[in-house]
């Protein structure tokens, strides 16, 4: 660990003049899983194949394993890419589709049968080599694209959303085997997807990106917990974004008005004095009752709706100044709610987060 | 299940009966036609009659036939190699794609004849070709380059070449790029990228390519009437002569079936080296 497998400096791409890529700097450690996250646009797979190569970047530089590659042919690359489609070769079958790296790089007949056979066991399909590509299950297949990059030894591997088309039980049994498959391996996985659940279970750390940009890198729990903007904070989860003015600020503390009433907020470098300030609280860290808690934030609305959604119950709190709050309780923990009633919704400041406009 | 089998008979019938008109029942006349006897001025006597086929397999015949599938042959292979790689370039041509499709298909707007025509002007002793080379000092004396069997099949090249290019370039076209990405991610470079995925992938394309050239190539009779004044003959020439000039209505009823059983011979070995899957790029 701690040794850079990927460094990406100042990397831009453009296609037609628009910047899909703008400026990232990032750098992947050897032996991680790494996910880049963000909606359908954002650049992430474009990064991904400046990765593989399949793109030049129109500036900026792309180290793998120390060495600039920005200019060598995806050919030449010690990386593997798991494709979205899979693109297995369908006049192959499941044998030579695997080989097939090995084969181009001249490795001995004997040495081949050997590595395909253990990684068609590793993936769970080693009676599958004589099949073709179409007669086994999107899943099944799935595996085979896996096997066939990794039967290579690459230094990184690049999935591209590669668990987008199967369906929700087999992907999370995927995200598992693929979690399990990478420590096993110990090599350097970079991950794209738009799934922000997936990105969550799987990676050590995750970049969420938006519109070519980077919004923000940590670990999972720091994504969710402490998202820095306002995007991370949105495209992560659920969550309530409270928008009010800063009425005065304190050396730790902070006070925001928001729809007529004060919100003691954490000081930050992002708030300024009588300007907008974005602060974003979860759902389940906030509480609904028909009388303010002790010690916590209290804001004063009206209940309008209750929502049953299984695991948690959704209450929906409309505000004086006509905006909507949600709550997530657990069932247990509900009081009886009417719409006539006063409905407080208090959480803890320290589960106050605040955001960059 | 059997309910609607039969309706699907049903909605087929009138291409059934179209068929059976217009395919089945004069082929079953020619047949018929073929082992009849051979009266005056091309009058048919129907008395069983074996005639037609004893000349049809005599050496002279054999040897057109021969010559025809050869030709045909040729100039089928001669279509393919230029026919893939224009195929290739068209379909990675961006924008000027479908100008470039067009300009393929333009000629077809033109009868063949005339388009042979215009070739004479350039091939002939006196012609274009032959003038130029000699006022440059490259040759002594005109190159035949019609009246021979290179001239044939370059008509034939130059009238088929369509037929080769159109399916070629619709199995290019509609192979997944992400193939090759795929194989280069793996470790091939662009020349075995092309001969292990690209090549394989559009071997439907090529095959289709090779029946529906060879196919009409093989019969064609205006290429060696214009560029050979009737030297050289294919059996399209004696097809037509038969029936026409000859009135041998017997000879060229045998010769037909012989030429329809060798086509379907050759689409049957067509069957042979391809899957289901690749058939579907033929109709």
């Amino acid at each position: 660990m701690g040794v850079q497998m990927v460094q990406l400096e100042h990397v831009t791409k453009e296609f037609d003049e628009t910047n899909v890529v703008n400026d990232i700097n990032l750098d992947i450690r050897a032996g991680e899983f790494l996910t880049l996250l963000g909606p359908s646009g954002c650049g992430k797979t474009t990064t991904l194949r400046m990765i593989a190569g399949f793109e030049k970047p129109t500036s900026g530089k792309i180290l793998l394993n120390g060495k600039q590659v920005d200019d060598m042919e995806p050919y030449k690359r010690e990386v593997n890419t798991v494709f979205q489609s899979y693109s297995l070769f369908p006049h192959m079958n499941v044998y030579d589709n695997v080989a097939f790296g090995l084969k181009m790089k001249k490795v001995s007949k004997d040495e081949i049968r050997e590595r395909v056979t253990k990684a068609l066991k590793l993936v769970q399909l080693k009676e599958y080599g004589n099949r073709k590509p179409k007669q086994l299950s999107g899943g099944q297949q799935q595996r085979i694209a896996i096997a066939r990059a990794i039967v290579n030894n690459p230094k990184v591997l690049l999935l591209d959303e590669p668990l987008g088309a199967l369906d929700l039980k087999l992907r999370k049994q995927m995200q598992l085997e693929l979690k399990h498959l990478q420590q096993t391996l110990d090599i350097t996985f970079i991950y794209v997807t738009h799934d922000q659940e997936e990105a969550l279970t799987m990676s050590d750390r995750i970049v969420v990106m938006n519109k070519g940009k980077i919004e923000q890198i940590g670990l999972p729990r720091e994504i969710y917990e402490k998202p820095v903007t306002r995007f991370v904070a949105d495209f992560i989860g659920q969550t309530n974004i409270i928008e009010g003015k800063v009425t005065a600020i304190n050396d730790d503390t902070a006070t925001m008005e928001f729809s007529g009433q004060a919100i003691e907020i954490p000081n930050s470098q992002d708030i300024a004095l009588n300007e907008e300030a974005f602060i974003s609280v979860r759902p389940e860290k906030m509480k609904a009752g028909t009388v303010p808690f002790e010690g916590t934030i209290n804001l004063k609305g009206t209940f309008k709706e209750r929502i049953y959604v299984g695991s948690v119950t959704k209450i929906v709190v409309t505000m004086p100044n006509g905006e909507e709050l949600t709550i997530h309780e657990s069932h247990d923990n509900i009081e009886e709610l009417t719409n006539t009633n006063d409905v407080y919704v208090s959480w803890n400041p320290k589960n106050t987060v605040v955001l960059k406009k | 299940m059997r309910k609607s089998f039969k309706k699907a008979y049903l909605l087929l019938s009138p291409s059934l009966f179209w068929l059976t008109l217009f395919l089945v029942i004069p082929v079953i006349f020619i047949a018929i036609v073929s082992f009849t006897t051979n009266g005056d001025f091309g009058a048919i006597i129907y008395e069983f009659s074996t005639k037609a086929y004893t000349s049809a397999f005599s050496s002279l015949y054999a040897k057109v036939i021969w010559q025809s599938v050869w030709w045909a042959f040729v100039a089928t292979v001669v279509c393919l190699v230029i026919a893939y790689p224009f195929a290739y370039f068209i379909a990675n041509a961006g924008k000027w794609k479908n100008i470039l499709l067009l300009l393929v298909m333009v000629p077809f707007w033109t009868n063949l004849l005339i388009r042979l025509y215009a070739w004479i002007i350039l091939l002939n002793n006196q012609g274009v070709i032959n003038n130029f080379l000699l006022d440059l000092g490259f040759i002594e004396e005109p190159l035949q380059l019609m009246y021979s069997p290179g001239g044939v099949i370059l008509g034939l090249v130059y009238g088929f070449l369509p037929f080769m290019i159109l399916p070629i370039y619709s199995s290019i076209e509609q192979l997944d790029k992400t193939y090759l990405d795929a194989a280069e991610d793996l470790g091939a470079g662009p020349v075995r990228t092309f001969l292990n995925v690209t090549l394989p992938l559009t071997f439907p394309g090529i095959l289709a390519g090779f029946i529906i050239t060879f196919v009409p190539a093989i019969s064609v009779f205006v290429v060696t009437d214009l560029f050979t004044g009737g030297k050289l003959l294919m059996v399209g020439n004696v097809i037509r002569d038969a029936f026409l000039v000859e009135m041998n209505w017997q000879l060229g009823a045998a010769l037909s079936l012989l030429l329809m059983i060798l086509v379907l011979l050759s689409l049957m070995i067509f069957m042979r080296f391809t899957n289901r899957k690749d058939r579907k790029l033929l109709v």
